[in-house]
C-alpha cells in the first residue's frame, strides 16, 4: 500500500507570555527582525519611556519626588543636617573647587532591597548593582558641579565690638549635609536614569530652612517661618541615557553574521538578554559630562555617536519636564 | 556609629538634624469624629514583577489649616511567592511565611539607618502572627512566601514637643502595624495565596480630649491628642476571630470596651480592603481574557504585537 502522505506536524504555538518566559532571547530577536523593528512592549527601538514626575509628597523631607519611568518606580528624599565646621578634621580652603566632596556633603544611597523584583529580596546588604549605582550617582553629582557650596554653608559674622575693630570676615560654622535616599518600590529595567531623574527632581524642588550661628548657645538653629526657607541654586541640569544592545554575536559563527540593535531605556527582560550597554550623560544642547560603554563590541563609533545625538534630543524632553 | 562599608556614609563628624527657635507648625487637632475612620487609599498591582503588591496611603485631609503638619501613612507591600525551597531546606508541609517590615530613612521626623533596628523586626513578628493565622499554609507544602513592607512615611508618636515619656513612647507604631496588616492581606490576596478570610487592622486608644475626661476614640493619629492606652486588633470579620492584639499602655478597667472599639475600627478598614480586592480581582481576569481582533494601525500603535514563533 502506497504510503499515503500524512500532514506535516503542526508547529509548537505558545501564547506571548509562555514563549517570552521560555527563550526570552529568541523572542525579542523574532520582534527586532521585523521590518520596520519593534520592540515586544511596542515601543520603536529609539523610543524612552515617559516618566511621570510627582514632587513633594513627604512630609519630612525638604524636598522629594516619585518618578515613574514604565513600570519603575523610584522615591527619591532629600533632608538636610548639619554639619558643625568644629566637626571637620580639618578646616577648609575657601577657594576649594571640591569643598563639597572633600568634606561628604551630599550623600546619595541608592536602595534596591526592598521587594522591587523577585532578584532584589531584602535581609540581604546592598548588591553589587546597588552599590554601583549608589557611587554612579555619586560621581554624577559632585562631577558636574550641579550644587552651589554657597547654599551649603552657614556663615556667621561677629559683630563689631569696638569701633577701630576692622569689619570682620564672615565665617563658616556650619553646613547643610544633603542625604538623597534613593529607594527603589518597582523595577522594571534603567534603574540609572530613573535614580537620577528622581534625584534632580527632589533637588529641584529641595527647600532648606534659613539657618544661623547662635553666638550665645554656640549651636546653629533655623528660622521656623515658611517664606525663609530658600531653594538650592543648581548650576547643571545633567540628563541621562542608558542604551541596550541586543546581539546575536556567537563564538561559534561568523563575526560579519552578526547583527545588533541598540534599544533605548530597557526594560527587564531587554536588558537580561543584552550582555553590552551604553550609558551617556549630557547637560544642555553641548556639553557631553560623560559616555560609558561596556560588555561588548557590536557597538562603534558610529553608534556611540547616534546614541549622543538621541540624547541630545531626550535632553530638550526632560529638561521641559522637571520642575 | 559604625561606618556602614557597603554604603556611602555621612561625614566623619557626624550630623544632626536641625534645631528650629520656635515650634513651626501650630498642633493639629482631631476634626472627626470619634467613630469616624481616616480616609484610607489602598490599591494593588503597583509592582507587575512581583506575584502580588498593594499601597496603602491615608492621605492628609484637604481642610486642615496650610500650617498645621499633616500626618499621612504610606506603606507599600510586596508578595513574593509562593515559590520552592531550595533543594536542601527541611520539609516543612506547611507555607513558611516570612515578613520584613523596613522604615525608609526618610520616614520618620529622625532619619532612620538603612540596617533593620529591633522596633521593625518586632512589627514584622506581630505581622507575621496576624498573618499566619488567615493563611492557608498546608496547600503550600514546601514553599515559601515572602511579604516585604515598605514604610514610605510613618505616624508621629505624640503631639509635637509633649512628654511622651511617662505613658510610653511608640504610639505611631500601632497605627503603622493596623496598616500594614491591611496592605499585607490586599497583597496577599493579589499574589494568589489561600486565604480563610481577609484580615484588616484597627487601632482604638483612650486620649485625653481637650477636657482631659478620657474618650475612647477610633483610628487615632497620635500627634493630634494625648494618649493614654491604645489597642490594635487584627479582625476577621466573617468568622468573628482576632489573630493578632497588641494592647499598650494603661486601659483602666474596661479592657474589654477597648478592644471592641478596636474591632470596630478594623470593620470600618475591611470595607476598603473588600473594594481593593475586588478591582484586583476584575483587573487580573480581564488580563486573562483572549486579546482583542487585530484593528487599524492607528489603534494599534504601541501596543504589543503578536509575530509569529514556532518552537
Amino acid at each position: 500500500m502506497a504510503a499515503d502522505t500524512s500532514t506535516a506536524p503542526a508547529s509548537l504555538a505558545f501564547p506571548r507570555a509562555t514563549f517570552a518566559k521560555l527563550t526570552p532571547g529568541p523572542f525579542l530577536h523574532a520582534h527586532l527582525k521585523q521590518s520596520p523593528p519593534i520592540r515586544p512592549s511596542g515601543r520603536t527601538l529609539i523610543e524612552c519611556r515617559e516618566p511621570q514626575i510627582t514632587t513633594g509628597s513627604l512630609t519630612h523631607s525638604h524636598g522629594s519626588a516619585v518618578v515613574r519611568l514604565g513600570d519603575t518606580t523610584v522615591v527619591c528624599s532629600a533632608q538636610g543636617e548639619i554639619l558643625n565646621a568644629s566637626d571637620t578634621p580639618s578646616p577648609p580652603d575657601a577657594d576649594d573647587g571640591d569643598l563639597l566632596e572633600t568634606l561628604g556633603l551630599l550623600v546619595p544611597n541608592v536602595e534596591l532591597s526592598t521587594g522591587c523584583s523577585p532578584a532584589h529580596l531584602p535581609g540581604n546588604p546592598p548588591s553589587t548593582l546597588a552599590q554601583s549605582l549608589s557611587w554612579k550617582v555619586r560621581t554624577l553629582l559632585y562631577g558636574s558641579d550641579l550644587v552651589n557650596p554657597k547654599d551649603l554653608q552657614i556663615t556667621f559674622t561677629a559683630p563689631k565690638i569696638d569701633e577701630e575693630d576692622d569689619a570682620s570676615v564672615p565665617e563658616v560654622k556650619a553646613y547643610w549635609t544633603l542625604y538623597l535616599d534613593i529607594m527603589f518600590i518597582s523595577l522594571d529595567g534603567n534603574p540609572f536614569d530613573a535614580a537620577w531623574l528622581a534625584v534632580m527632581a527632589a533637588l529641584r524642588t529641595t527647600r532648606l530652612p534659613k539657618a544661623s550661628w547662635d553666638a550665645d548657645t554656640e549651636a546653629v538653629v533655623c528660622s521656623p517661618a515658611l517664606e525663609d526657607y530658600s531653594r538650592l541654586t543648581l548650576q547643571a541640569t545633567p540628563v541621562t541615557a542608558t542604551f541596550a544592545v541586543f546581539s546575536t554575536a556567537n563564538p561559534l559563527k561568523q563575526r560579519s553574521e552578526a547583527e545588533s540593535w541598540v534599544l533605548a531605556d530597557p526594560d527587564t527582560s531587554e536588558e537580561d538578554v543584552c550582555r553590552e550597554a551604553v550609558t551617556v550623560v549630557l547637560d544642555g544642547s553641548n556639553r557631553v559630562l560623560g559616555v560609558e560603554k561596556a560588555g561588548g563590541r557590536a557597538v562603534g563609533k558610529e553608534s556611540v555617536r547616534e546614541c549622543v545625538e538621541l540624547t541630545f534630543g531626550r535632553w530638550k524632553d526632560v529638561n521641559a519636564m522637571l520642575p | 556609629m559604625q561606618a556602614d562599608r557597603r554604603r556611602l556614609n555621612a561625614p566623619a563628624g557626624g550630623t544632626a538634624p536641625p534645631v528650629f527657635a520656635s515650634a513651626n507648625t501650630s498642633p493639629p487637632r482631631r476634626r472627626r469624629k470619634a467613630d469616624e475612620h481616616r480616609k484610607i487609599f489602598l490599591q494593588t498591582g503597583i509592582v507587575p514583577s512581583a506575584a502580588g503588591s498593594a499601597y496603602y496611603e491615608l492621605p492628609p485631609d484637604p481642610a486642615t489649616p496650610p500650617l498645621t503638619r499633616k500626618s499621612s501613612l504610606k506603606i507599600t507591600c510586596t508578595v513574593h511567592g509562593p515559590r520552592p525551597l531550595p533543594r536542601n531546606a527541611a520539609f516543612s508541609p506547611n507555607l513558611l511565611l516570612t515578613t520584613h517590615v523596613k522604615y525608609a530613612p526618610f520616614a520618620t521626623k529622625t532619619r532612620r539607618g538603612y540596617v533593620r533596628d529591633s522596633s521593625e523586626r518586632d512589627l514584622g513578628l506581630h505581622l507575621e502572627t496576624a498573618l499566619r493565622g488567615v493563611v492557608i499554609g498546608e496547600r503550600w507544602p514546601k514553599s515559601a512566601a515572602d511579604v516585604v513592607i515598605t514604610v514610605l512615611e510613618g505616624e508621629d508618636d505624640g503631639p509635637a514637643g509633649a512628654h511622651s515619656g511617662d505613658m510610653g513612647s511608640g504610639w505611631g507604631m500601632l497605627s503603622v502595624l493596623a496598616g500594614c496588616i491591611t496592605v499585607a492581606s490586599a497583597a496577599i490576596v493579589d499574589a494568589g495565596i489561600d486565604c480563610v478570610d481577609l484580615v484588616s487592622g484597627g487601632v482604638a486608644a483612650l486620649v485625653h480630649d481637650q477636657s482631659s475626661e478620657i474618650t475612647t476614640v477610633l483610628d487615632p493619629a497620635p500627634a493630634e491628642h494625648v494618649t493614654r492606652a491604645a489597642c490594635l486588633v487584627a479582625y476577621l470579620q466573617s468568622r468573628d476571630e482576632i489573630t493578632e492584639m497588641w494592647m499598650k499602655g494603661d486601659a483602666g478597667g474596661d479592657l474589654g470596651g477597648l478592644i471592641e472599639s478596636a474591632v470596630q475600627s478594623a470593620t470600618l478598614a475591611r470595607t476598603v480592603l473588600v473594594e481593593a480586592v475586588k478591582d484586583s480581582t476584575e483587573a487580573r481576569v480581564a488580563a486573562m481574557s483572549p486579546p482583542e481582533l487585530p484593528s487599524t494601525d492607528a489603534a494599534s500603535k504601541g501596543r504589543p504585537k503578536d509575530v509569529v514563533t514556532t518552537g
